[in-house]
């Protein structure tokens, strides 16, 4: 049986918008905790987000493919071939790009601002939060980047979620199948569609961010 | 109420260095202190441990008798620190002013009227809705500055309020800067490298030079009676020149007379003078020959440079007869606008002012 279009293409919203969503959280956190905090062994972990920065997402996959695999430490929780496998796989692609995006845009505020918002009577969550405020604008980008890179990797997709029609197929392993089968015609009406989604979300995320810039300038 | 400030034997290390060192510091409630020092004296030091923003590597910071590195952020809220630089966030003029109020859990209607009247108050009401970083460098300032009082504040510390300003600037400034404090009971410590600034209006002076306080007065002790030449070249007076006091007082200056008489120790000294008060006298009278090799228009005097054995710098009304470089001339210093200091490692001198009254340096 042959899947509607729209159900592949909500799958592959829904997948790097959910990835991107926990990516941010948990990206924005480590990138803020590593720009502001002086935590031992800073330095090493700075370099493991650089590096996972640059990790091709076939390896991401085939990582949480084997952590994964029913004979695997993580096979009870049963999430390989599964939407919510595909989604681990794609915070673990996405995070690093926040996480180290979001250590720059915090790295390029006012040195001092951090001690000025101290001495204006701020508390720790208030000074983190204030800080996410002034660097909003490039915290937005990072996550951008993170629904880019999700939403275009299909190394992960593949192998953690197995490209199963009507179940895990998104719109990226549903492209490379069609070039498999020879259906080129397909498989580029399939990449306008995707191109169509990524522009439309980022799109959305761009008019947020005009706001955002414009509400700091009034 | 302004709150009561103390510092006890206290170290600061900053980049391997200590970049502080106070043995025992107190500031009244509602003093105005100004700190008077060079680049890198430890002047933005002692304000971030006054803050709070900083604790001392050792030693002990108080604000009314609660230690700042203990009293956390409620003792941190009594404090308004003006940073050097306005560090306005992105945000309207507005919002800035109220958000230190909003952290403070200040109702939104109270904390409106509050930023509304620390704006008109510094003159800048009508900036309210603008983008603050699009403002002025002195707008600026002056934002930062109703947002330091907007809390009203026991305490108010100034790192180099006014810098980056002109001159007309930094004056119109520090008007409205001793306007908005007229009526509060608000203790105040400003830091500045400018002696002007830190003179005007300050009960006492911390001159601060190389982390170490070397002097503290009032300003016009200060003015009058300079520790050691650092503190004098930081007052403003212009010529600093090596002297020796004889066994009965005479100051004298490459062996000329000065002008200057010391009941302090006899040896070697230096001359503090500003340059009003080098006077230039007859040829037949004694003082210090020199040689005036530049003379510049300034405003209401000229400036004449002078070279001898010493270089000297005064200033002559510009009705004065006319001086041109190569003229010869003679100099002595006038007792009212000159310092005998202590050579470093020699005896503290005492000045002796006209009229045979000596008073001791403090």
């Amino acid at each position: 049986m042959v899947e509607p279009l729209y159900e592949v293409l909500a799958r592959s919203a829904f997948v790097s918008l959910s990835a991107t969503l926990v990516a941010s959280v948990i990206g924005i956190g480590l990138g803020t905790t590593l720009a502001l905090a002086r935590v031992p062994g800073r330095r090493l972990l700075t370099a493991v987000v650089n590096t996972g920065m640059a990790v091709p997402t076939v390896v991401v996959g085939l990582g949480v493919a084997l952590l994964l695999w029913r004979s695997g430490p993580l096979g009870d929780l049963g999430l390989i071939y599964t939407v919510r496998g595909m989604i681990i796989a794609q915070v673990l692609i996405a995070t690093p790009l926040i996480t180290g995006i979001t250590m720059a845009a915090l790295g390029m505020l006012p040195q001092e601002l951090p001690d000025q918002l101290r001495a204006l009577g701020a508390n720790r969550a208030q000074l983190v939060f204030r800080m996410w405020v002034e660097a909003r604008l490039p915290l937005l980008a990072a996550a951008m980047a993170g629904f880019g890179h999700a939403i275009s990797e299909v190394g992960s997709a593949t192998i953690v979620g197995g490209n199963i029609h009507g179940h895990t197929q998104v719109m990226t392993t549903a492209i490379v199948e069609s070039v498999g089968r020879g259906e080129f015609g397909v498989a580029i009406f399939y990449g306008a569609v995707l191109l169509g989604l990524a522009f439309l979300i980022n799109a959305l995320l761009v008019s947020v961010q005009h706001r955002g810039a414009s509400w700091a300038r009034s | 109420m302004g709150a009561q400030l103390s510092l006890t034997g206290v170290r600061q290390i900053r980049g391997g260095r200590e970049a502080l060192r106070v043995d025992s510091l107190d500031v009244g409630p509602g003093e105005h202190l100004s700190v008077l020092g060079p680049n890198g004296a430890g002047k933005t030091t002692l304000l971030r441990l006054l803050s709070g923003v900083d604790s001392p590597h050792s030693g002990n910071v108080t604000v009314d008798g609660i230690s700042t590195a203990r009293g956390g952020v409620e003792l941190r809220r009594r404090v308004a620190y003006a940073t050097q630089h306005p560090g306005l966030l992105s945000t309207s003029v507005r919002r800035n002013v109220e958000l230190p109020l909003r952290w403070r859990k200040v109702p939104r209607k109270l904390r409106g009227e509050l930023a509304l009247a620390a704006l008109e108050r510094l003159h800048v009401a009508h900036l309210a809705d603008r983008p603050a970083r699009a403002l002025s460098g002195g707008e600026q300032q002056r934002v930062s500055l109703a947002r330091a009082l907007a809390i009203d504040p026991a305490v108010l510390l100034l790192d180099e309020p006014a810098a980056g300003l002109d001159a007309q600037s930094r004056s119109a400034f520090f008007a409205d800067l001793d306007q908005a404090l007229a009526d509060r009971a608000t203790t105040v410590v400003q830091v500045s490298h400018r002696a002007e600034e830190a003179l005007r209006l300050a009960d006492r002076v911390v001159v601060l030079v190389g982390g170490r306080v070397h002097q503290v007065g009032s300003p016009e002790f200060l003015n009058r009676r300079p520790a050691d030449a650092s503190v004098a070249a930081l007052v403003g007076y212009d010529n600093l020149v090596d002297a020796f006091v004889e066994p009965d007082g005479t100051v004298l200056v490459a062996r000329a007379p000065t002008g200057l008489t010391c009941s302090g120790p006899a040896g070697p000294a230096t001359v503090a003078v500003f340059a009003n008060g080098v006077r230039l006298v007859g040829d037949g009278e004694p003082g210090l020959s020199v040689r005036v090799t530049r003379v510049t228009p300034g405003p209401g005097h000229q400036a004449v440079a002078l070279v001898g054995a010493v270089s000297l710098l005064t200033q002559v009304p510009i009705d004065a007869p006319a001086t041109v470089a190569g003229d010869a001339v003679r100099v002595v210093f006038d007792p009212a606008l000159s310092a005998v200091l202590p050579r470093a490692g020699a005896g503290t001198p005492v000045l002796r002012l006209p009229g045979d009254v000596s008073v001791t340096r403090g």
